[in-house]
């Protein structure tokens, strides 16, 4: 019956169309109605899941993760989500849709940490439990948040990077430069990886080893991602460049590669052909680091679970860790798994 | 009625550019001083906006140093009460901290044994190796504060406190406490400046800051770095000064201020010394435009009282400059004009044509006429149909007169029956065709209504000119050629026209 009722509420808010005007003038394509990841089973808790991004593979590596959740944690799990990840007035209609429809526990990946607070504070507030993925609300309303820590992540990466300019041969003496790119300057995700790549750098990078304080930005477009590349490419002393996100990662291979600047030591996040081409080459030093966002919505079904079952949890927020794929260990089985989840098994 | 403009009448008759010259003076002068006015008021409020946001800065700093300093005192005696107690099982002594109330007053309480040993919980454990806190615990002189990082327990960005802590007869270790980075931002809130002060701690060493208090509460806690937040936005103009406020800040001083501008506002930020939290510092940044918003309300009434005054004192300009247009004009009439025909009076006309006569000298490119004229057998209409008839008589000749020669020349009536009129024109036949004209016009005036009375009635003049430069070369001569053309028509039964010739 609540599945029934759950998909009549879904078509009539569906073509309702109650979107704000904001939303509109962005161009985002509606939210669909939420669909059933598995078979649904009368009896079972109904677990409705809000991703940001439908169309990209890596929240469909998500929506897989919560589809092997639901069928081995005996749930239902209905999932929909945004087209652009800066929707969040889409997601607060979801979220009002969900809990129209009887769910028993919510997943969300926020599009907005800020302006989905007060929301996720009235779900949770009507006894539905709340579980966060990717990201974190800033509210203390929820359950539990399974994400990376991107903060130890930037650290990570420069770790990374000062290990990669060590085996290139750069010495501790040699002045080098290091550039640096951002996908948003508003982006707290962002934001994060960059301060533990300071955190990290400042304390273990030799004296002569310098950031470039110019550190660009590309507002998430590939096209402007290269072209601050190609413009770091103009420091003479230019020997490692660090992508904070997908787009700066891909930027920075893809000059890296057309010019063929095997000297230069590239780390970045997410994966991709650009990215994977240069790993793969043998020739580049390159790394990037992999978030593992099947567990943290598999993990999340079954915590779920766990919270309808009047389980408590011990901890509100779950670092899932990430993996670090460089040419050594691309072949080693937990990298190859996390690829595999990533759909990153072709590239 | 010709104005004189394309005679070049004299100044003294028209001095209307002389107020609009007085005017722009006046105008230049109150810009300027208003100008003045305006530079001083910037000044004013840029030595002003420059020392309050210092203070002000200083004090939030100073404030959140205090704050901070009755937490780590209240951890000192706590570790000072627990080392008095003397406990040899910190194992048991955790268990009991724990579970008691006064632990819920932290996200945690825990200890580290001189082994380092760690008495937590596994998720605190998890973070003591994942952000390193035991270096913390070790810098501990006799407190020391981790740097923020965020709380497996709560989800919240939290900071660790380390106080140092003797138990089992002398040995020692640290107790530890883990607080929100809430209760800073909560020590940073500052009520009446919570809308512009925006508050950061920040690390010298990597640049990392973390925001306490802003303009967005939800940006609170949020990670960011100096180099995308302050240096970036500021430009090339401050890079300089930037550069030398965070070299203060690595060189250990404590306490240091800048001020920069992006875009139109004008930012001050200070930043001081966190106790205990080594190598963090507080920043607080203030833009200006929060202090003068005061004196800039002020500034705008100033301007506003600046220009009602100017405008108020315009309008009494003009309003006094038309009335003694006005009252000039009327008493220029009363000089100039004959009351009964509205024609220049004699000494009018004899200023008037003077001049233009000098002006027409000194160019020698055109000629003029002057023309004497009488009412014929005026005394007669004046005895027959009353005197009231006889002016009548004159003023609609006179008014003949301006129709036929107001557009090119001056008319003056001499006196009783006599006008006399300067044309801008020496040409003869254009002349005489102008006279015949007047002729006709002169047959249409009547001494009064009734038809009947003046059935038999023709009114007449007599006319002599002469012609300048031609017949004479100044006005006396001219009038006296003129007057003798006249006399000769008059001596020929009147009721004609004739000009001025050389000895006749």
């Amino acid at each position: 019956m609540k599945r029934i009722t759950a998909v009549l509420v879904s078509m009539i808010l569906a073509l309702a169309g109650c979107s704000g005007s904001g939303r509109e003038e962005q161009g985002a394509s509606p939210a669909p109605a939420f669909e059933a990841l598995n078979e649904t089973v009368d009896g079972r808790p109904d677990l409705y899941l809000i991703v940001k991004n439908l169309d990209s593979s890596y929240w469909k590596v998500m929506i897989d993760g919560a589809r092997d959740g639901g069928a081995a944690f005996d749930c239902n799990v209905y999932c929909s989500g945004t087209y652009v990840e800066t929707d969040w007035e889409e997601q607060r209609r979801l979220l009002d849709e969900a809990v129209a429809a009887g769910a028993d526990a919510v997943l969300l990946a926020p599009d907005d940490s800020v302006m989905l607070s007060e929301k996720i504070e009235e779900v949770y507030g009507k006894g539905v439990p709340v579980v966060l993925l990717d990201t974190m609300a800033n509210t203390d309303s929820y359950d539990v948040c399974y994400m990376t820590d991107n903060l130890m992540a930037g650290q990570q990466a420069a770790e990374e990077m000062i290990s990669q300019l060590r085996k290139s041969g750069v010495s501790d003496s040699d002045a080098i430069q290091i550039g640096l790119q951002l996908g948003a300057a508003a982006s707290q995700t962002i934001s994060e990886r960059l301060a533990g790549f300071f955190k990290y750098w400042s304390k273990n990078a030799p004296q002569s080893w310098k950031i470039i304080p110019d550190i660009k930005c590309n507002d998430g477009y590939l096209d402007k991602a290269v072209e601050c590349a190609e413009e770091f490419l103009e420091y003479p002393d230019l020997r490692g460049v660090f992508g904070t996100n997908n787009s700066s990662t891909r930027g920075f291979a893809r000059v890296v590669r057309e010019h063929a600047r095997k000297d230069i030591v590239v780390v970045g996040f997410d994966y991709s052909e650009d990215i994977a081409a240069l790993i793969n080459d043998g020739g580049y030093a390159a790394s990037t680091i992999l978030q593992r966002q099947y567990y943290m919505s598999y993990t999340g079904v079954e915590t779920a679970r766990k919270l309808i079952d009047g389980e408590s949890v011990p901890a509100k927020f779950v670092d899932m860790g990430v993996v670090v794929v460089n040419e050594e260990t691309i072949n080693q089985a937990e990298v190859q798994e996390v690829l595999s989840y990533s759909g990153a098994d072709g590239l | 009625m010709n104005t004189g403009k394309n005679f070049g009448i004299p100044r003294e008759i028209s001095k209307s550019f002389s107020f609009i010259r007085m005017l722009v003076v006046y105008l230049v002068i109150c810009g300027a001083g208003v100008c003045a006015l305006l530079a001083s008021f910037d000044i004013l409020i840029r030595k002003n906006n420059k020392k309050l946001t210092n203070d002000i800065c200083s004090l939030v700093t100073e404030k959140m140093n205090n704050s901070i300093r009755r937490m780590t005192g209240s951890a000192e005696n706590m570790a000072a009460l627990l080392s008095a107690q003397d406990h040899y099982d910190l194992g048991e002594l955790y268990e009991i901290l724990s579970r008691d109330s006064v632990a819920s007053e932290y996200v945690s309480i825990g200890f580290v044994d001189e082994n380092d040993h760690i008495y937590a919980s596994e998720t605190e454990l998890k973070e003591f190796e994942k952000w390193g806190l035991l270096d913390t615990a070790g810098q501990a002189d006799p407190v020391s504060i981790s740097a923020p990082y965020r709380s497996g327990k709560t989800g919240q960005t939290v900071f660790t406190m380390f106080v140092d802590y003797v138990y089992g007869g002398g040995k020692k270790g640290y107790l530890f406490l883990t607080y929100p980075l809430k209760e800073i931002q909560n020590m940073a809130y500052t009520e009446s400046l919570t809308v512009d002060t925006e508050i950061w701690l920040m690390e010298a060493d990597s640049d990392n800051i973390i925001q306490c208090a802003g303009p967005n509460k939800y940006s609170m806690g949020i990670w960011d770095n100096a180099l995308v937040t302050f240096r970036k936005p500021i430009g090339s103009r401050y890079q300089k000064e930037y550069a030398a406020w965070k070299d203060k800040m690595n060189a250990g001083v404590k306490s240091a201020g800048i001020t920069y501008r992006i875009g139109d506002e004008t930012y001050t930020q200070v930043y001081s010394k966190i106790d205990f939290m080594y190598g963090w510092y507080v920043v607080v940044r203030i833009p200006g435009s929060s202090l003068s918003s005061a004196i800039q309300q002020f500034r705008i009434s100033v301007l506003v009282f600046l220009g009602i005054l100017l405008i108020a004192t315009l309008i009494m300009f003009i309003v006094s400059h038309k009335r003694q247009i006005r009252e000039k004009k009327v008493l220029e009439n009363l000089s100039i004009q004959d009351p009964l025909t509205q024609a220049l009076n004699r000494r009018a006309f004899d200023f008037t044509a003077d001049q233009y006569l000098g002006y027409l000298g000194k160019t020698l490119k055109n000629e003029a006429s002057l023309l004497f004229l009488d009412v014929d057998y005026f005394k007669q209409v004046n005895d027959r149909f009353g005197h009231e008839a006889g002016d009548r008589i004159l003023r609609e000749f006179s008014a003949a007169l301006r129709e036929i020669f107001g557009q090119e020349g001056y008319i003056s009536r001499y006196g009783g029956d006599e006008f006399v009129v300067l044309v801008r024109n020496g040409d003869r036949d254009t002349i005489s065709g102008q006279l015949e004209l007047l002729r006709k016009k002169a047959a249409e005036i009547k001494p009064c209504d009734d038809p009947e009375a003046y059935r038999d009635f023709v009114l007449t003049f007599s006319c002599g000119g002469a012609v300048f430069p031609t017949d004479a070369q100044d006005l006396k001569s001219l009038e006296a050629g003129a007057d003798s053309a006249l006399y000769l028509v008059k001596e020929n039964g009147r009721d004609g026209f004739g000009w001025y010739e050389k000895g006749k």
